[in-house]
C-alpha cells in the first residue's frame, strides 16, 4: 500500500470517528488539530485505525505517536 | 527529615558542596550516597524497601525489553508489578509501615518516638507507581531498559522527589541523570527561590491554614454554616499548599544539582472543568494513570468487545461512549484508593470526580442547550465555569479531610444549619489577629502568582514567575529574595517547639 493509498483509508476513519466529512489529516496534522480528538477518544481512533488496515498498536504507540505522519510511518511498517 | 527544615536546608547545601567540588565522573555517586543517606535516616527498612523495589524492577525491566518470548517477558513484569503492588496494598490496608515504625522503637528503646521525629515517610503509593512504570515502560518498547545499576539506583532513590513526588518517567529523567552538569548561577538562582516559595508556601499558609481547618472539621457542633465553608476552603488552600510547598522545594532541590524533574501543578483551581482541574493538579500522576491504566483499559480486548456491543445496542455515537465509561469508573476509583485505602478518598477523590465527568458527558447535549444564550468565549462565563468546578471540586473535599463518610456528612449537615457564632468568632479557632492577616497577605501573593502563571490552555508551558523576575536588576532581586527568606523566618510557623506538620501527601 502507498502512502497515498494509507491517507486514503485514513482520511475515511479519522471521517467516521469524528463524525466530520471534512476531515482530511496530514504528515503534521496532531491531536490538538482535529475536533474531538482529545484523550477520551484517542483510543477509539487507534481502534478504528487498527481494524481499517488489520494492524495493532502496540501501546508504546499508542501513547507516544506524535503526529499523523508517524502514525502513518507505523502503519506502512507493519503493512510491510 | 522534612523538607521543610533547617536540617535539609544544610542536607542540601553540603550534598551541592561536594557535588560541585567533585569531577563530573563523581557526581552521580554524590548524588547517589547523599540519597541513601537521606533515606537511611528514614530508617533501615526505608532503605531496605527501596532497595528490595530497584533490584525487582531493574532485572523485570532488563527481561521485559529483552529479546526472549512475548509471553515469558510478560509473565516476569507482572510478577514484578503483582509483588510491588501488593506491599503497597498491604502497607494501606494494614499499616503495615507503622507496625514496623513501632518495632524499630521498640528495639531503639525511643520512648519518646524520637526516631519517628526524625523520620520522614516515604511516598509510597507514588514511589510504587512510579517504579512500576518502568517495568511496563520496558515492556511496552517505549524505552530500552538501563544496563547500569547504579544509575537506576539514583533514578530509584534520588532523595528530592522521595518524600511525595512528582511521578517520574525513567524515558524523561535518564538523560538528566547522564548529562554533564557544571555549576550554573541560574540552577542555583532557580533552585534557591523555588525552595524559598516552597517553604513560604508550607510554613506561612499551610500551617495557618491547618489553625482553622482542625477546628473547623473536628468540631460540628460548634462551627456551623460560614464557619463549615470557610473551613472547606481554607483546606483547599492548605493541601494545595502543602502539597505544592513540597513539590517547589523538591523541584528547587533538584535544579541546585542541574536536574529538571517534572513539574506537578499548574494553577488548578483555576481550570473551568474537572477534566481540566485533573490535568493541572497532580499532573504526573494524572499521565501515569492515563498511559498505564486507562488506555491499556479501552485497548484490552472485553473493552473493544463491550464497546461492538454497545454501539449495536445505543447506536454508534452513544455506544462508544460506554467502555470510556467504564474505564472511567475503574481510573477514578483508582485514583480514590490511590489516595489511600479509605471510603473517604475513593468518594471525596475518585468517584464524586468520576460521577462529575461521566455525569457531565451523558448531559452534554442538554448542558449544549442550556449554554446557547450565553456567551462562551466570554469571560462572565469563564468565570461561571471556574467557580462551577471550584465548586466541585470543594464538594470532594468534604469527605477528602473529614474522618470517616459518616463524618463527611455531618460537616455537610453543619454547612446548612444557622447555629450560633462561637464566642470569639474565628479566633475560638485558636488562631490569632496578626496570623490571619499573615494567612490573608500571603494567600493574595499566591492568587496573583497563579493568575500571572496562568495559560488558558493547558497543555501550554504556564508563564515563569523566575523568567519575569529574572529581567529585574540584580540589586532588586536580591531585595525579592531576602524579602521571602524573611518572611518565612519571621513568620514561619516553625522554630524550637514547634514540629511542621508532615506534608499530607507524604502519607499517601
Amino acid at each position: 500500500m502507498t502512502r497515498e493509498e494509507v491517507y486514503e483509508k485514513l482520511n475515511e476513519v479519522f471521517r467516521d470517528v469524528f463524525d466530520d466529512e471534512d476531515i482530511t489529516v496530514s504528515d503534521e496534522t496532531v491531536a490538538s488539530d482535529v475536533d474531538g480528538w482529545d484523550s477520551l477518544e484517542h483510543i477509539n481512533l487507534l481502534v478504528a485505525v487498527e481494524r481499517a488496515f488489520g494492524i495493532k498498536f502496540t501501546m508504546g504507540q499508542t501513547t507516544h505517536l506524535k503526529n499523523v505522519g508517524e502514525m502513518v510511518d507505523v502503519i506502512i511498517e507493519k503493512l510491510g | 527529615m522534612s523538607l521543610v527544615s533547617a536540617l535539609y536546608l544544610g542536607f542540601v547545601a553540603v550534598a551541592a558542596l561536594i557535588y560541585y567540588i567533585l569531577p563530573a565522573k563523581a557526581k552521580p555517586y554524590v548524588l547517589l550516597a547523599g540519597s541513601v543517606a537521606f533515606l537511611a535516616v528514614c530508617g533501615i527498612w526505608t532503605l531496605g524497601f527501596v532497595f528490595f523495589t530497584a533490584v525487582t524492577t531493574f532485572f523485570a525491566g532488563k527481561i521485559a525489553a529483552g529479546k526472549g518470548e512475548g509471553r515469558s517477558k510478560t509473565v516476569v513484569a507482572a510478577v514484578a508489578i503483582v509483588i510491588n503492588l501488593a506491599f503497597m496494598c498491604a502497607v494501606k490496608y494494614y499499616g503495615v509501615l507503622d507496625l514496623i515504625a513501632e518495632n524499630i522503637n521498640n528495639v531503639t528503646k525511643a520512648t519518646d518516638g524520637s526516631f519517628l521525629a526524625v523520620a520522614v515517610p516515604l511516598g509510597m503509593s507514588f514511589y510504587t507507581l512510579q517504579m512500576t512504570g518502568y517495568v511496563l515502560d520496558c515492556l511496552w518498547g517505549i524505552i530500552p531498559a538501563e544496563k547500569n545499576f547504579f544509575r537506576y539506583l539514583l533514578f530509584a532513590c534520588y532523595f528530592p522527589y522521595m518524600t511525595s513526588g512528582p511521578m517520574n518517567r525513567y524515558g524523561e529523567l535518564s538523560e538528566e541523570f547522564r548529562k554533564p552538569v557544571s555549576l550554573e548561577y541560574e540552577n542555583i538562582r532557580k533552585g534557591a527561590v523555588r525552595i524559598a516559595w516552597g517553604f513560604f508556601l508550607k510554613l506561612i499558609i499551610a500551617e495557618r491554614a491547618a489553625v482553622i481547618v482542625n477546628a473547623v472539621y473536628g468540631d460540628h457542633e460548634t462551627y456551623t454554616g460560614a464557619y463549615v465553608l470557610l473551613g472547606v476552603l481554607l483546606f483547599a488552600l492548605q493541601l494545595y499548599t502543602d502539597f505544592m510547598g513540597c513539590m517547589e522545594v523538591a523541584i528547587g532541590t533538584s535544579y541546585i544539582f542541574g536536574i529538571k524533574i517534572p513539574e506537578n501543578f499548574n494553577s488548578p483551581y483555576m481550570s473551568l472543568s474537572i477534566r481540566e482541574y485533573w490535568q493541572r493538579w497532580h499532573i504526573t500522576l494524572g499521565t501515569w494513570l492515563r498511559d498505564f491504566l486507562y488506555y491499556p483499559l479501552l485497548k484490552s480486548a472485553p473493552f473493544i468487545a463491550i464497546g461492538d456491543k454497545s454501539k449495536k445496542i445505543f447506536g454508534k455515537k452513544k455506544g462508544k461512549k460506554v467502555p470510556v465509561y467504564l474505564a472511567m469508573l475503574v481510573l477514578w476509583t483508582a485514583v480514590g484508593y490511590w489516595h489511600g485505602g479509605l471510603w473517604k478518598y475513593i468518594i471525596g477523590s475518585g468517584l464524586l470526580h468520576c460521577f462529575y465527568i461521566v455525569g457531565g458527558m451523558i448531559l452534554e447535549p442538554l448542558f449544549a442547550k442550556m449554554r446557547k444564550p450565553f456567551k462562551p468565549e466570554k469571560l462572565p462565563y469563564k468565570i461561571f465555569c471556574g467557580v462551577r468546578t471550584f465548586v466541585l471540586v470543594l464538594i470532594g473535599f468534604f469527605f477528602f479531610r473529614a474522618a470517616n463518610v459518616p463524618d463527611a456528612l455531618q460537616l455537610f449537615k453543619a454547612l446548612f444549619t444557622a447555629g450560633a457564632s462561637p464566642e470569639g468568632g474565628i479566633l475560638a479557632t485558636g488562631i490569632g489577629v496578626p496570623d490571619i492577616i499573615v494567612l490573608a497577605i500571603a494567600s493574595a501573593v499566591l492568587i496573583a502568582v497563579d493568575i500571572y502563571k496562568f495559560r488558558p490552555d493547558q497543555n501550554d508551558e504556564p508563564r515563569s514567575v523566575l523568567a519575569l523576575t529574572g529581567k529585574l536588576p540584580i540589586g532588586v532581586r536580591i531585595v525579592l529574595l531576602a524579602l521571602m527568606i524573611l518572611a518565612v523566618i519571621v513568620f514561619g510557623k516553625y522554630g524550637l517547639g514547634y514540629d511542621s506538620g508532615a506534608f499530607i501527601y507524604a502519607r499517601i
